[in-house]
């Protein structure tokens, strides 16, 4: 294994059939997201185990405890990014107004998508690596269930190809691959690359702050928040007992769930950082799509 | 850059009959155009379009497979004496590409009026290729208040559509079998017997870049399924209605949309003049630009 992110190649969702198809339209249903991320893409290879997860990441994600933990996330993500320095790439790239404006959208879903998968993937983990995710229910605001579906004005999770014709891209995503440890580019950068001139200057400024120690440490706090709230969800997630049961390497897919955990918390910060370019610190704080009561 | 500088820099190119699309390199013409689009939202949906001059306005409407930068050889010019307005249709190029709306003729038709009655864009001159042909004919027999002047460019009409390859590629499973640089490959190859000249990859990349990605063939797979002969055939009536002066300009080789049907038209619609654009097919503006300028120029000024 290359460095935790598995061997075998992700799961497209146009590639998708049988149970995968009909999980990833949960996922998008459930998640209230436009797309399906690079880490259930991963999962989903692993097949007896991607259904078991499933099974016990949908009563946690549809709970209001989960949308108020991804919330805290985020907004810790905001009040730690708001404290780097700005990198006011939109002043430094000429965007056209319907660019900008797809841009804008773009980073809305993943700002709101980023930290459901974080503490999605801290439960994962946690529970994989022997610790526990709480088993019983106390109070209403733990039965109260979100609303489902893609929010309306959610942008489509357009990606280019991680193999991109333009060879300013294909240098572009190895530059990304090595500073970050990727063998994939995730799907954020993937979006973002459909305006190749603003994501290669947003990386040009954001290549420095990367292991900067105020840097670490902010995205140390956001996977803090994320562990702290997925050990509080409702109901138990997958065990290792279960994941050995099942005949699946458990070992590469517990590394694979850590690296994910491991990369999302920074990509949090990175995506409020964009974010704080084009909006009010107490404006990003809040959630781009707020879910009503089902 | 701005909208004024890429249109000065489209006709420069133009005018020196240079390209410097290069599907390799650096920046490519493409994403000039893209990068000097406007949007606009409208019924909760985004639509990109390019705007460029002043005057009267003058509406260019794109077909499938493609998205306003068709048009990109013909706006300098037209702009130099209209206010040039290039939508990207909902579910193509750079508009709205999510997944749950109706992207019908009929549908787009609404979208164009509601646009063009918020904006005040009363008595624009409406130009259509393809099935944005269908949608200049829909707006000028129920929207007439709107449309001015009428030009149709090897246009969808009567029961001239969807063509095979359309049905074959709206098909729902084709999302599923076709992975979008498939689709790409696909589209490349039936759009070059649209071109009487073989056109430079660059222009073909740029017609459809915006579907490139699976989300981008998605929608164009959407876009292909939506297409219904009947939201023209029930406006077969309504032609002899149409009180627009009206220009037909067919590439006379056309082999999605053939010339008995410019004749047709041009027999059902009253003051309206057919000229035939010899070494043209489907993508008469691009195989015969300066000529297809020529007949513009001179019928809005009519």
């Amino acid at each position: 294994m290359v460095f935790g992110l598995s061997r075998k190649k992700q799961i497209d969702e146009y590639e998708a059939e049988g149970e995968v198809e009909r999980i990833y339209h949960e996922i998008r249903q459930t998640f209230r997201v436009s797309g399906i991320n690079l880490i259930f893409r991963t999962w989903a290879r692993y097949d007896k185990f991607f259904l078991v997860l499933w099974n016990s990441i949908r009563p946690n994600a549809g709970t209001r405890l989960f949308e108020d933990a991804a919330d805290s996330v985020r907004a810790q993500a905001v009040l730690r990014a708001g404290r780097l320095d700005r990198l006011r790439v939109p002043a430094n790239v000429s965007l056209g107004e319907s660019q900008a404006y797809q841009l804008k959208a773009a980073l809305d879903l993943y700002h709101y998508i980023n930290p459901k998968l974080l503490v999605m993937a801290s439960a994962v983990r946690l529970s994989l690596t022997g610790g526990r995710v709480r088993e019983t229910i106390e109070g209403a605001k733990f039965l109260e269930m979100i609303e489902r579906g893609v929010p309306e004005k959610m942008y489509p999770m357009e990606m280019i190809s991680e193999d991109p014709k333009e060879e300013r891209i294909n240098e572009l995503f190895a530059d990304i691959r090595q500073v970050l440890n990727l063998p994939s580019i995730n799907s954020d950068y993937r979006t973002l690359a459909l305006w190749p001139d603003y994501l290669i200057e947003a990386w040009k400024r954001l290549r420095p702050m990367i292991g900067r120690q105020d840097y670490v440490e902010a995205a140390e706090e956001v996977r803090q928040v994320a562990r702290d709230s997925a050990g509080r969800l409702p109901y138990p997630v997958i065990s290792r007992e279960q994941l050995e049961e099942l005949g699946e390497d458990a070992g590469e897919i517990t590394q694979i769930t850590e690296k994910f955990e491991d990369i999302l918390a920074p990509l949090i910060i990175n995506i409020a950082l964009f974010q704080l370019d084009w909006h009010d610190r107490r404006q990003l704080v809040l959630s781009p799509f707020p879910a009503a009561a089902r | 850059m701005t909208a004024g500088n890429l249109f000065s820099l489209l006709s420069r190119r133009r005018r020196d009959e240079t390209t410097t699309m290069n599907s390799k390199g650096n920046r490519m013409e493409w994403r000039d155009y893209q990068a000097a689009q406007k949007v606009a939202e409208l019924n909760g949906r985004f639509m990109s379009f390019a705007e460029e001059g002043r005057g009267l306005p003058i509406l260019l409407l794109h077909g499938i497979p493609t998205w306003g930068y068709l048009w990109h050889r013909l706006i300098p010019a037209l702009a130099e004496t209209r206010r040039v307005l290039a939508p990207d249709l909902l579910g193509f190029g750079y508009s709205d590409k999510s997944d749950r709306f109706d992207r019908s003729i009929r549908c787009q038709t609404e979208m164009i009026a509601t646009w063009m009655e918020a904006t005040e864009m009363h008595g624009a001159a409406v130009v259509g290729h393809d099935i944005g042909g269908g949608i200049a004919l829909r707006l000028a027999t129920l929207y007439p208040h709107l449309v001015s002047h009428l030009c149709l460019m090897n246009s969808v009409c009567y029961d001239s559509w969807p063509i095979e390859m359309m049905l074959q590629f709206g098909h729902p499973e084709a999302d599923r079998k076709m992975s979008a640089s498939a689709a790409q490959t696909v589209l490349k190859q039936a759009l070059k017997k649209g071109f009487s000249n073989s056109p430079n990859d660059g222009i073909l990349e740029g017609l459809l870049a915006p579907y490139a990605t699976e989300i981008g063939k998605r929608s164009l797979i959407r876009n292909a399924a939506s297409l219904n002969t009947n939201q023209t055939t029930e406006l077969t009536h309504l032609l002899p209605r149409i009180h627009a002066p009206a220009l037909i300009l067919w590439g006379e080789d056309d082999p999605f949309q053939p010339l008995k049907y410019g004749e047709r038209l041009a027999w059902d619609i009253p003051k309206t003049r057919l000229i035939r654009i010899a070494n043209a097919r489907h993508f008469v503006m691009l195989d015969q630009p300066q000529e297809v300028e020529r007949h513009l120029l001179v019928f809005l000024e009519s």
